[in-house]
């Protein structure tokens, strides 16, 4: 069905591409959320993808999935813009000593853990995440939010499959961490 | 993109693999069998999952005013 969205689109068929852009915005508009953290940079990152989709779907061969290509096109936009921007510094997680500390090795079901309707609670997850590198942070989404394979996650973001489980690891671990910190408090 | 819950194999899973271990392999059985009797690890890789879930959980909905927009920026006006 999608295969013959694409080749469609790729004549011209102006209504197959909009089922097709409608059929991704959702996906790729939260995941730009995802890694840039606020709603106004996910919508124009949305839109930057979507126009480098229509611009370059005549060189899109098939041999990945058009997910795969979208994602690789809002990681990379993403990145892009994080390196323009030097506002933001981040944690270094290869040399954050204190990943596995007994400190943060706390039972959750002791501490007040929030659902996730909570406000408070998304604001804990947007602040741990936010000090995340967003290479790692792309690692993390694509491998353990959106449930992509570790090779997949590797050839979207032009990593090696270890280098992808390293980052995967040590983000988790970062993650964890902070929202334990949070929640101690 | 499929939602499910995050269960103890997948945990396993991510974890034998970040060790480049196959969930079988008898490094892998060894860590679950420590896991089962280790209060802290088992503290410890619940909080990953829940940490997991919560991110996997935590999504917002696009806009049809944003998604107008979008279908516009691309001169694909929906008659």
């Amino acid at each position: 069905m999608e295969e013959k969205l694409i080749l469609a689109a790729k004549q011209g068929d102006k209504k197959a591409l909009t089922q097709l852009v409608k059929s991704y915005s959702n996906t790729v508009y939260n995941f730009a959320f995802k890694i840039c953290r606020d709603k106004e940079k996910a919508e124009n990152t949305m839109q930057e993808t979507f126009l480098s989709m229509v611009k370059s779907l005549n060189q899109f061969d098939g041999k990945s999935k058009l997910s795969t290509w979208l994602y690789r096109i809002v990681s990379n936009h993403c990145l892009m813009e994080a390196r323009k921007s030097k506002r933001f510094s981040y944690v270094d997680v290869e040399s954050e000593e204190s990943l596995f500390d007994d400190k943060y090795i706390a039972d959750w079901n002791r501490l007040p853990v929030k659902e996730l309707e909570n406000k408070e609670l998304k604001k804990i997850l947007d602040g741990a995440i936010s000090k995340l590198a967003p290479d790692y942070r792309i690692v993390f989404t694509l491998r353990d939010v959106e449930q992509l394979s570790t090779e997949e996650t590797a050839k979207i973001t032009s990593l090696s499959v270890p280098a992808v489980k390293s980052r995967l690891h040590r983000a988790r671990a970062f993650l964890r961490k902070e929202i334990t910190k949070a929640f101690q408090k | 993109m499929k939602q499910e819950k995050v269960g103890c194999r997948d945990v396993m899973s991510h974890i034998c693999e970040s060790l480049g271990e196959e969930i079988d392999s008898p490094k892998c059985i060894a860590i679950k069998e420590h896991l089962n009797n280790c209060d802290a690890c088992k503290n410890y890789f619940k909080s990953v999952e829940l940490t997991i879930d919560y991110y996997r959980k935590y999504n917002i909905k696009l806009s049809a005013p944003a998604e107008n927009k979008l279908l516009s920026i691309l001169n694909l006006n929906e008659e």
